[in-house]
């Protein structure tokens, strides 16, 4: 505690930042761009405070035209540069899809390795403030089903640092979908959680690592983003019960660490897979398809949470009842374990 | 943390809000602490943010006066102060 008091904690926007402008200072060629990025910081705060150091050369606004400035990236990127573009929303992927589909993605696979593409796709993800269903969307699935893309997902402030960090530094494309509501603004607070402890020194978090955010015995729940400190919380629930929860956060998709998420469930025998995404083709089956083909045997129980094939609601009661809550998470480890 | 019998009141020194109230904001009474960045005991260095405030929608950073101890807390996260209230006391070291 003593220690804690002493130490300075971020919010995970703070954090985000805090790994671009140190790469901003280290290397010319890392540059930002995207609608809002400059004078607003960010609407999501993801870029607040780099304007005022280091200019609108390298910290660029940029009218509504994904297609052209995402196209521009890649480009960027191509020739040398490590652009950091910013998606305002993730649900607006879809006026831009062929320069991250068809461009970002395969560039490199396609020129036969002659260039690659060392950038960075920001973007936010995520409801539960009811912005309905053009604004709500977490789309982990559909970046993550692109082969050529690596797609990093972080739930702490250390985590979105250290992330941030191994994604600038990365020379192929990388999306970076932050939650909203994990970013810790003033008018969307965040649970407790996301905010932590940051080093002030640049630190780097490999991709493919998993991090085991609690230990437990009895089931594993495998999730990434808001739902790590909804599966904590569930947790704690279940730890009065006498049920130990394992809570196993992903933290990158591509590559995923199903080494990790296999050991944890030989343990526990249980698996609960949790997501904001949408249940069909999407995270839930790919990763208890994956446990099934490495452990079979050692699994009794699995049950998966996820968004159901519908439009994220605008109604508050009723996006809250489409959204796995803590209550959800905690009555499917009970189903796993009884 | 509570005030500590006999320490001099004088020498702490505010966290003003009204320092870091926005030139434009002029017609707005109240905001909200969006995110204290270090806990109460925790060390503050001079000209480093402490705490963030939301005046509307634009979120400001409050950079401690001096170097030292976040002695007392006084607006927690999320609570709303009015414009010019002290959001905080630093014991300088």
């Amino acid at each position: 505690m003593a220690q804690a008091a002493t130490e300075r904690e971020l919010t995970m926007s703070r954090a985000m930042v805090e790994a671009v402008a140190s790469e901003m200072r280290d290397g010319d060629e890392v540059f930002v761009m995207g609608e809002d990025v400059a004078d607003y910081g960010g609407i999501f705060d993801s870029t607040q405070g780099l304007l005022a150091e280091f200019g609108r050369d390298r910290v660029m606004d940029v009218p509504i035209s994904e297609t052209a400035f995402i196209g521009a990236a890649v480009g960027a990127a191509q020739q040398g540069m490590r652009p950091i573009a910013e998606l305002m929303f993730v649900d607006f992927f879809g006026v831009c899809m062929d320069q991250i589909y068809n461009q970002m993605a395969k560039n490199t696979y396609m020129s036969g390795g002659a260039v690659n593409v060392p950038m960075v796709l920001t973007t936010a993800v995520g409801g539960t403030y009811n912005d309905a269903a053009q604004h709500s969307q977490t789309l982990y699935g559909t970046f993550a089903h692109l082969p050529g893309m690596k797609v990093v997902v972080p739930s702490t402030a250390y985590d979105a640092k250290g992330l941030m960090h191994s994604a600038i530094r990365d020379d192929d494309p990388v999306v970076y979908m932050f939650h909203k509501r994990l970013m810790g603004l003033g008018w969307m607070p965040a649970p407790e959680g996301p905010k932590t402890p940051v080093p002030e020194e640049a630190y780097t978090i490999p991709f493919g690592e998993a991090d085991v955010k609690r230990e437990g015995s009895d089931a594993t729940v495998v999730t990434l983003g808001l739902h790590v400190h909804r599966a904590l919380e569930a947790a704690e629930t279940l730890a009065e019960e006498g049920v130990e929860a394992e809570v196993v956060d992903l933290r990158t998709l591509v590559p995923m660490d199903t080494e990790t998420v296999v050991e944890s469930v030989r343990k526990t025998g249980r698996l609960v897979v949790v997501d904001e995404d949408y249940r069909s083709f999407g995270l839930t089956g790919e990763v208890v398809t994956r446990v099934a083909e490495r452990a079979l045997d050692d699994l009794e129980a699995v049950r998966r949470l996820a968004v159901p094939d519908v439009p994220i609601p605008y109604a508050r009661p009723l996006e809250e009842a489409v959204n796995p809550d803590t209550g959800a998470i905690a009555e499917a480890v009970r189903e796993t374990v009884e | 943390m509570s005030r500590d019998e006999g320490e001099d009141e004088a020498d702490r020194v505010a966290l003003d809000s009204g320092a870091v109230w926005p030139a434009d904001a002029d017609d707005v009474e109240e905001a909200v602490v969006a995110n204290w960045f270090v806990r109460e005991g925790g060390r503050v260095e001079a000209d480093a943010v402490v705490c963030e405030i939301q005046v509307e929608k634009v979120s400001i950073d409050v950079p401690s006066p001096v170097t030292g101890t976040l002695a007392e807390v006084l607006v927690a996260e999320n609570e709303s102060f009015a414009r010019g209230d002290p959001l905080a006391y630093v014991t300088p070291a």
